[in-house]
Parts: structure tokens; sequence; C-alpha cells
């Protein structure tokens, strides 16, 4: 009888406790201790994203882009301006890695229409700059794997295979050559012309004998 | 983690099933609140019945608590749901005249949809009339269009035009919610009972 009056004493008075729950509730977020949000990706995905050897792009790879005129490959070389002066890859822009978070060149780097390729002389600046900005949350950047230097010894110098190695390394070989030659550098081979021995025919001039024996 | 598809939780071609699985709901709830009687909505305005008042609001302050929860647990990212923009002028001539509609015809749009649903002919002739009104904004949209535009302040909300931490809104909203119900209550009594 007792559990039944209370029920209903409960029930009289339902709304007040509900506005009390509301109230309550609301009052709650006002006191929660308060927090700095992290902007950007959450640190989960981050994580899955650097792992993954997606985002590097090899310098074969890019040697092709380059030779085919891909238009929606996006050059940005995150060495200091005096590296970037000496020597650059074509048609790429410099943003040295301080100043990758300026206002004037953070619409490079925040868009979708390009694949955005950083390099430097390694991975390191350009590896550097890849997390800044995929932190940030921009997408489709890339870095160039092994920078510069592994352009260098592999499109502009690139290593003659063995004799015993496959056919591949082989065609490998020939387009990394090839490829060296469209961004303007010639390989000692083409540039050594091996000039057609002459040939000198010594004609023997027969000597005039004198008729011998006779009639 | 949220909002879902955005984030591509949920596929995005999810979008409109879900859209309609939501609308179902929503009428469901608006038809069983009884909404679809036009003399419970026009209750609120002559003092006889307040729970479009009070179903209103409370959905507006459980909703805006639930999801400032969420934020604060990480479960939904508030900066990345979608504000509609504030045209002044615009909401403000368009309040009052779906306002005298309101009051006039004893529907709002949704609402008037329910009742067609269950068969109402107040409900249809609202509805019809509803779609002559849309007719008549649309033809005339080029000559009210500066009006629509000037007015335009973009995707402003309470945080950003008072500068006051959200919670703090909401806290006040709650309070404001709490003796609205309170006062409609206390105006319900005082009113001569009407059944219906």
């Amino acid at each position: 009888m007792s559990k039944k009056y209370k029920l209903k004493r409960l029930l009289v008075r339902r709304y007040q406790i509900l506005a009390a729950i509301l109230f309550i509730l609301a009052a709650g977020l006002v006191l929660l201790p308060k927090y700095k949000k992290n902007e950007g990706i959450a640190p989960d995905l981050l994580m899955k994203k650097m792992i993954s050897s997606e985002r590097y792009i090899s310098t074969d790879l890019l040697a092709d882009r380059l030779v085919n005129q891909d238009p929606s490959v996006l050059l940005i070389d995150t060495r200091t301006e005096k590296e970037f002066q000496n020597y650059a890859l074509p048609n790429a822009i410099n943003i040295p890695l301080k100043k990758l978070l300026d206002e004037d060149v953070n619409g490079y780097i925040n868009q979708d229409i390009y694949d955005v390729i950083f390099y430097s002389n390694d991975n390191f600046y350009a590896d550097q700059a890849w997390i800044i900005g995929s932190r940030l949350g921009y997408t489709n950047l890339y870095v160039l794997e092994g920078g510069l230097n592994k352009w260098f010894h592999t499109i502009i110098n690139p290593e003659l295979p063995d004799e015993t190695m496959p056919e591949e390394a082989f065609e490998l070989y020939s387009f990394r050559k090839a490829a060296g030659m469209y961004f303007g550098v010639g390989t000692s081979e083409q540039k050594t012309i091996n000039k057609p021995i002459k040939k000198t025919i010594t004609v023997k001039k027969k000597k005039k004998r004198v008729a011998e024996g006779g009639c | 983690m949220g909002p879902l598809i955005p984030n591509g939780i949920i596929s995005s071609d999810w979008n409109y099933i879900i859209a309609i699985l939501i609308g179902f709901a929503f009428g469901y709830i608006l038809e069983a609140s009884g909404f679809s009687s036009s003399r419970k909505l026009a209750g609120v305005f002559y003092g006889y019945d307040f729970a479009v008042l009070k179903v209103f609001f409370t959905s507006a302050v459980v909703a805006v608590i639930g999801l400032y929860y969420m934020d604060y647990l990480n479960w939904i990212d508030i900066s990345q749901l979608y504000v509609h923009p504030t045209y002044v002028w615009a909401a403000i001539i368009g309040g009052m005249i779906m306002g005298v509609g309101f009051l006039a015809g004893g529907f709002c749009p949704g609402t008037s949809l329910c009742a067609v649903a269950i068969g109402k002919i107040d409900g249809m002739v609202f509805t019809l009339g509803l779609m002559i009104g849309i007719f008549i904004f649309s033809e005339f949209f080029n000559s009210l269009e500066p009006l629509f535009e000037r007015s335009n302040l973009g995707h402003i909300t309470l945080v950003d035009s008072l500068n006051i931490s959200p919670y703090w809104i909401i806290f006040i909203f709650t309070i404001i919610a709490l003796v609205a119900f309170y006062f409609s209550d206390w105006v319900r009594s005082k009113v001569k009972k009407v059944f219906y």
C-alpha cells in the first residue's frame, strides 16, 4: 500500500523531477572542468596516416608524372631559399619549413585540387612539413621519398644494373636515363660518341712484271 | 568521431535514407503529441493549451544539452555542424507572415502535412494555401531578393555575437525554458478550460 502511495506521489511530481534533471544537466555543462581541444585531425588518425607508406611518392613515379606533364602535381621545396636558388625541381615552389604556417602560403597547402609533394635534400624537412600539414587536417599531401639525394642518384645519375639483373632493372635504367635527359642532364654515355674507326685499305699495287718465258 | 556522415563513418549515400527515417519519426512524434489538431496549435495563442511551446522548447533544450555533452566527450565535433545563415529582416518579415498564417490556419507547415496524413480537410486546405504561397514567393523572388540578401549576417550564433561561453548560454536558455513552462501552466490555470 505504501509502495503504491510513494509511486503515486512520484508521478504527481514527475514534471518537477524532469525539470530538475534538465536544470542539473545544464548546470553540469557550466561546472564541468574545461580543457583545450585539439584542432585538426584526431591523434589516432594521424598515427594511422603516419605509419602508412602511402604518403611517400618514389622518384621514378614523380619523374614519370613530370615527364607526362601531370597538371595535378604541386611540388613544394621545403629547403631554405638559398638552397632553392642553387638547385630545384622544375616548377617547384619554395616554402621553407619555417614559413609553412604563414597565411600567404596557406592556400598552396590547404586545398584539395593538387597533389602537394614536399621535398627537401632528404626526407627530413619534407616529413616535418607533411606532419604539420596532416595534423591540421590538410589532404593530398605527399613526401618525395629520399628527397633530392635520391632524385640525384636515381634520375640524374642512375646506376647501371649488373649483367645478371632481370630485364626490369634494365628497363628501369633506360627509363631513368631518358627521364634524366628530359630534365636536362645527359649521362656520360650519351655524350661520348664513338667515332667509327676509319679503316685504311691499303691497295697493293701489283708490280709490273716482266713477261716471263716466251714462246 | 561525429558527425557520422561528414567524417565518413557512414557513407553519404545513406544521407537521404536516414533523412527519410528521421522524417518518419518526426511525423510520428508530431501526430502522437496531438499536433495534427489545429485547435491544440492555436491553444498557445489563446492560452488554453501550451503543448506546442513545451514540446518544441523541451526538444531544443534536450538536443542542445545532449550535443554539448557529446562534444565534451569528443563523440561529436560541434564546429562541424551546419549553422543556418541568419537573414535578419527576411526572418522578421517571414516570421510575422508565418505567425499570422499559423494563427489563422491553426497549422505550421510540418503539422499541416501531419494533418493531411490523417485525412483532415482543414489540413488539406492549409497545405494548398501553403503551396500557393510558395508559388507566389518563388515568382516574386527576383524582386524580393535584395531584401533577402542584404540582411545576410552569415553563419552566426549567439556564442559569436555575444562572446559568451556556449555553456552559459545553454544554462540561461534552460532556465528561460523552465520559467516559460511554469508561466504557461500558471496562465493555463487562469484561462477557461476548452475541451476538444
